[in-house]
């Protein structure tokens, strides 16, 4: 029974000098202050932001067509936050779905944003291109979300909807792809013009971003030529390179 | 039960720890589980880093790939159509039948080595094993499942539950889960059995024209159905039509030059895996040669290396008892890959 405890006792010692060997900082600060951040993604019809909304005929300010929204979601990707003194701070495992539908889907909250000022935000607008090779996700990045094909990765981008000059009276923009020509990923940045963020462990600071869903029409792409996109492809580039444009920071507020 | 298999986790953790060369690395929760990798077989793509093996994962994983429960009406699991006495491809049918009677588009591949596979799917579409599984559980011609349909019903099954607590500690089902179990499974189908591996390992002697034939099919098939895998994973147009209704693996890249072109399959075990092509249009392993050594002055697209076989009949009949000796009987019949 001694000589139980000795080994066990033995094991569980190098157990956790293995383990205390494996941090790079062993003694960090006394518990860094965290606080909660949120990303508020507004969503707005035309570059005068419109009301947006589903299920409703929006007329496009240059093509005219006429275009009813019944789906829209992306991948909010890799956030990260950048501090008054230049560096980044950023967001581990970061990757958020955001669906256009609802008021909960277009909020994210960010947690364990350690305290301080910002004065900028940085994100990718699709799934980075490890991800998309890295085998069975979690999150947000289940295939369970409808935004997965195993054969060309992450679909980081996806509207659907009524148009009714469209020959095939619809819209189905399913935007991925993630390497070379093809990739559909974009890294936006957004200084914040107004005031810094300032992060701390009670306040709920909140990022307002604009989102103009007019934007994947941009330089006169029409539904009757564009109508269906389900691989990457050229047709991918080019919207998903509109849409990135349809994001416009708005404001911060402490 | 779970408290058991719950603490022998836990002790094996903490035995375990004090050995780790390095950090981050996963505790394995039995002696040696995971594929055996032959010697004589280059290094696997597949490092399962982000899935320990672990007894438990490939029973899961064994346990999902015989599910009916998988597909959505739950008549077809992935052995219907992959079964071990055929190497784990079909019943010697052109092409696969999934829910519904909906017939598949391509011929469906052996599932066998495949954690030396850079690619899967007759186009190479699929670049990881733990997300192949997705492509025919949710293809409307196969299984044509819906995830939170298949999730939840996973989720109501006890056994499952069980199963899952065993491979992962916890009865949570979710599709990464299933995926990495799948994975786990898969690995283990490694096929290095055949008399052909006892004779490259000096373990085994092959007779006079298998040995005429492995010298012609070095010489003469080598170039691409490259050993040990007997692929080397590239895309072939190997001149089947002068316009092919299949645009293969230009599907992917949407090169013209690609038109036609598809995975080179490994012909491990290709005396058990007929009709052959994509498309399974040849029914024997002699039409195949017969094709291969047929004028092709009239396919553009045709590789090189399929231009100019010639083969007299003998050869042939030298070659294909060559590639009969690549059948591993062990693999076939071997009950640790079957559903007890």
């Amino acid at each position: 029974m001694k000589n139980v405890k000795t080994i066990l006792g033995a094991t569980l010692a190098a157990a956790i000098l293995a383990l205390a060997s494996c941090k790079k900082d062993p003694v960090p600060d006394p518990q860094p202050q965290t606080g909660e951040v949120n990303i508020e993604f507004e969503h707005a019809w035309g570059p005068d932001f419109k009301p947006f909304r589903f299920d409703t005929a929006l007329v496009h300010p240059t093509t005219k067509d006429t275009l009813t929204f019944q789906h829209l979601r992306y991948y909010i990707t890799n956030i990260r936050l950048q501090r008054t003194d230049g560096s980044w701070w950023a967001q581990d495992e970061s990757y958020y779905l955001v669906d256009a539908s609802t008021a909960t889907g277009s909020l994210l909250k960010l947690s364990g944003v350690p305290a301080g000022e910002y004065k900028a935000l940085s994100y990718m607008l699709g799934v980075d291109s490890a991800r998309n090779v890295s085998g069975a996700q979690s999150g947000f990045l289940s295939p369970t979300y409808g935004m997965y094909w195993p054969w060309t990765g992450y679909i980081n981008i996806r509207a659907e909807g009524i148009s009714t000059t469209s020959p095939t009276k619809a819209f189905t923009y399913h935007l991925g792809g993630y390497s070379g020509a093809d990739n559909t990923v974009r890294t936006l940045s957004y200084n914040f013009t107004d005031q810094n963020l300032r992060c701390t462990p009670t306040g709920k600071p909140q990022i307002h971003m604009k989102v103009n869903t007019a934007r994947f029409w941009h330089g006169g792409i029409k539904t009757a030529d564009i109508h269906t996109i389900h691989a990457p492809g050229p047709n991918a580039v080019t919207l998903a390179t509109n849409f990135a444009g349809a994001f416009v920071f708005d404001h911060v507020h402490n | 039960m779970y408290i058991t298999d719950f603490l022998r986790k836990k002790t094996g953790f903490l035995l375990f720890l004090p050995l780790l060369a390095g950090c981050g690395r996963e505790p394995e929760t039995s002696v040696k589980a995971g594929p055996e990798l032959p010697p004589h077989f280059p290094a696997p793509v597949y490092q399962a880093v982000q899935n320990p093996y672990s007894e438990a994962g490939i029973e899961l994983g064994k346990a999902l790939f015989h599910e009916p429960m998988l597909s959505r009406d739950g008549s077809v699991s992935c052995g219907t159509c992959h079964d071990q006495v055929h190497a784990f491809a079909d019943h010697n049918v052109p092409l696969s039948m999934g829910v519904g009677g909906a017939i598949g588009k391509r011929n469906a591949p052996p599932v066998q080595n495949v954690i030396w596979y850079k690619h899967f799917m007759w186009d190479g579409s699929i670049r990881h094993i733990e997300v192949m599984p997705i492509a025919p559980i949710t293809e409307p011609l196969e299984m044509a499942a819906n995830w939170d349909t298949l999730l939840t019903r996973l989720r109501a099954s006890e056994k499952y539950r069980n199963l899952f607590f065993k491979a992962f500690g916890s009865e949570q089902i979710d599709d990464q889960k299933m995926l990495k179990a799948l994975a786990q499974y898969m690995a283990t189908l490694v096929s290095a059995g055949s008399r052909y591996d006892a004779y490259v390992q000096g373990k085994g002697s092959l007779a006079p024209d298998e040995l005429q034939g492995l010298e012609l099919f070095r010489v003469q098939c080598a170039s691409c159905h490259t050993e040990p895998l007997f692929t080397d994973q590239s895309f072939v147009n190997n001149g089947l039509d002068v316009v092919s209704a299949d645009i293969g693996r230009m599907l992917i890249t949407r090169k013209e030059e690609d038109r036609g072109s598809f995975k080179v399959p490994s012909l491990r075990n290709v005396s058990l895996t007929y009709p052959y092509m994509h498309d399974g249009r040849f029914r024997t392993l002699e039409q195949v040669l017969d094709h291969y050594t047929s004028d092709k002055s009239d396919k553009p697209l045709a590789d090189a290396r399929v231009r100019d076989m010639r083969l007299s009949p003998e050869e042939k009949r030298a070659l294909i008892a060559f590639l009969r000796t690549l059948t591993d009987y062990d693999f076939v019949s071997n009950p640790k890959h079957a559903l007890r």
